[in-house]
């Protein structure tokens, strides 16, 4: 299928781009190639899109990326009843939120670098390229801290992250994920990144990043979290369990359909009540503001 | 015009001796008198500055109010009115401009996928623009009049007869609250003395001559007696963007005493001391003064070999505070970041 190429593609081709943004530009791709005539029959057809694309990569990002892309979809629509016009301004907007959004890395570096004092010892969790941003940009500030990054199994994201470290002229740490409790007391905050943030605040990231916010906040050591905006997800899981299965492992285990039972999740689900802040390009919140943000977009 | 060039000197001078008495520091200012004082100088510069449209009036405003705030950085209710007044001049702007109200000011998602393009760029020339901005600023000031007296209004709901109240220090806000709930209730009220300004004799002796029934105690009982105490009430200096406080030094422990032993901690503050700053690593909140007070000069041969700190201001994290009483009623520190957002423009957190 065409757009699972180009979705593959653009993966591939730029290492560095969120897969969200990726699946969104493949999106508008479609858009721009849609030869329907009427808004019902675009969304319809998108969402045929967007489960093709999530059969490719299944996780919370593809997901949120798309319910935002239908969003803009609808509140675009409400605004111009002429489909060819509307079609003409879903394209120049699609683009001109491309834009903005590439650049919403750097504007949450920007905001959190402060928050990393000279000497501070942080400890991450598995590879996050946005909080390799973050670190880049307290390093261009002339602090000087150092960083324990967890090795994270199964796939060992940890050895790819302090790799990245290691080229910034980072003193870098990697330890065991069994090694958290160990390494807590001496860390002075934790930071991670998140694949999803749901409406509760709290948010979805890579297995163990649960376990780490729980010591952190045995310790009383500040938890922070960076993420896109795009990235809010209109989820509410009151538990692990809730959280839908098709996010927790991956596109190709669910489609041979074994035993679930069997497999290990790839993500977990960690409660607002351990999280200190979130960094948004939205600007800094606190995680009971989280909600109202998507309040506003939704309804 | 000479007339407007004196002005504008004699405007500038103002603003100087301003900074330069927030910098001496010295006398404890009152918070709603520096607001006051800030906002009648905005007032002028908005009244008698040379600005034609509404960007260069903002542009305008933040020197000065850099200017003000590099002063005395602890004295955060300078940066709130100067950040107050931009958001004012925004939304007169955006009302002349004919724009629909409050939706297109904040950054949102929502915002990020509707917006056609470019931001407000403030350049159209408006002349009622400036009379609107100095009326809004009246309004403010007025309410700044009314805020202590909001917030006493609403100590008959928070306080019942018989109760043991714990305070800290002296605090106006806390007087005029504890003074309207004495007209109807009986209650006791225990005062820690606030070591080493001792403030908290002073509010000892206020609260007794409305003959509510005082006791004094020195800071290191204060865990001691909170098993008898039924609710803290506290003033304090700035409210942070996270729900956490600036307060007076001695604040943290009894914020961690009441926590351990489950008492509710009620914080009374005016809107004008919320402050969209986060605590990280600027800390610019901190003022330090003449150890004299911890250790007298008189103790020279000691002196030499220790090094001696008397810091102001305590920090008090959101998790210790049940509820913050306002002008504008009771919020949970969890919902702060909301009434940020009806008070200032997250452009203007950075001034």
């Amino acid at each position: 299928d065409d757009d699972q190429q180009t979705f593959r593609a653009q993966l591939r081709d730029d290492p560095d781009v969120a897969s969200a943004v990726a699946a969104i530009r493949a999106l508008l791709g479609f858009l721009k190639q849609d030869r329907g005539e009427t808004i019902q029959g675009l969304r319809n057809s998108l969402r045929d899109a967007i489960d093709t694309l999530s059969r490719v990569d299944s996780s919370v990002a593809v997901s949120s990326g798309g319910e935002l892309f239908l969003r803009f979809i609808s509140l675009t629509s409400l605004e111009y009843s002429d489909y060819s016009k509307c079609k003409e301004i879903m394209i120049e907007r699609g683009e001109i939120f491309l834009t903005k959004v590439s650049l919403s890395r750097n504007k949450i570096a920007k905001l959190c670098h402060p928050f990393i004092r000279d000497g501070a010892r942080i400890l991450t969790h598995a590879y996050s390229r946005v909080v390799l941003r973050v670190l880049e940009a307290a390093v261009e500030s002339k602090k000087r801290f150092s960083v324990y990054v967890t090795e994270s199994q199964p796939d060992e994201a940890g050895q790819k992250m302090a790799k990245a470290l290691r080229k910034l002229n980072i003193p870098v740490t990697v330890i065991l994920d069994a090694a958290v409790g160990y390494i807590m007391e001496k860390v002075d905050l934790v930071l991670v990144g998140a694949e999803g943030v749901v409406e509760s605040g709290g948010i979805i990231n890579k297995i163990g990043t649960n376990q780490i916010a729980v010591c952190a906040k045995a310790q009383n050591k500040p938890f922070y979290v960076v993420a896109e905006s795009f990235k809010f997800v209109r989820l509410f899981p009151l538990n692990q369990q809730d959280v839908p299965d098709r996010f927790k492992y991956k596109a190709d285990t669910l489609k041979t359909g074994q035993n679930l039972t069997e497999e290990h999740p790839w993500i977990d689900y960690t409660s607002p009540s351990l999280i200190t802040l979130l960094f948004t390009d939205l600007g800094v919140l606190t995680p009971s503001a989280v909600s109202d943000e998507l309040i506003k977009l939704y309804l | 015009m000479p007339g407007a060039a004196e002005r504008g000197s004699e405007l500038s001078e103002q603003i100087e001796a301003f900074a330069a008495r927030l910098r001496r520091g010295g006398e404890r200012p009152r918070s709603e008198d520096t607001a006051r004082q800030t906002l009648s100088l905005l007032r002028k510069i908005v009244g008698h500055g040379r600005w034609s449209r509404a960007g260069e009036l903002m542009d305008l405003i933040r020197t000065e109010g850099q200017r003000m705030t590099a002063a005395q950085p602890s004295e955060t209710t300078v940066g709130n009115m100067v950040r107050r007044v931009l958001k004012v001049i925004r939304e007169e702007y955006g009302r002349l401009h004919g724009r629909s109200e409050e939706s297109d000011q904040q950054e949102s998602l929502h915002k990020l996928l509707t917006s056609g393009g470019l931001s407000e760029d403030f350049r159209t020339p408006y002349p009622s623009l400036r009379a609107n901005v100095i009326e809004a600023i009246n309004e403010m000031l007025i309410e700044l009049e009314g805020t202590t007296d909001n917030i006493a209004m609403q100590a008959l709901e928070h306080i019942h007869s018989n109760e043991v109240i714990m305070t800290i220090g002296y605090s106006r806000t806390v007087e005029a609250f504890l003074k309207e709930a004495a007209r109807e209730l009986k209650f006791q009220v225990i005062v820690a003395e606030c070591a080493p300004f001792c403030q908290g004799h002073e509010m000892a002796v206020r609260l007794s001559k409305v003959n509510i029934e005082t006791t004094v105690m020195s800071d290191a009982a204060i865990f001691a007696v909170m098993s008898r105490v039924n609710k803290v009430i506290i003033g304090t200096k700035t409210i942070l963007a996270n729900g956490a406080l600036i307060a007076v030094s001695g604040t943290h422990t009894l914020a961690l005493a009441a926590k351990h032993h489950s008492t509710p901690l009620i914080v009374c503050a005016p809107m004008f001391k919320l402050s969209p700053q986060f605590p990280s690593e600027e800390d610019s909140f901190h003022k330090f003064v003449s150890p004299q007070e911890v250790l007298p000069f008189t103790e020279g041969e000691i002196l030499a070999k220790i090094n001696v700190h008397c810091p102001v201001f305590d920090y008090v994290p959101p998790e210790l505070i049940t509820l913050f009483i306002s002008n504008i009623g009771g919020n949970a520190p969890s919902y702060i970041y909301r009434l940020m957002s009806e008070l200032y423009h997250p452009d203007d957190y950075e001034l």
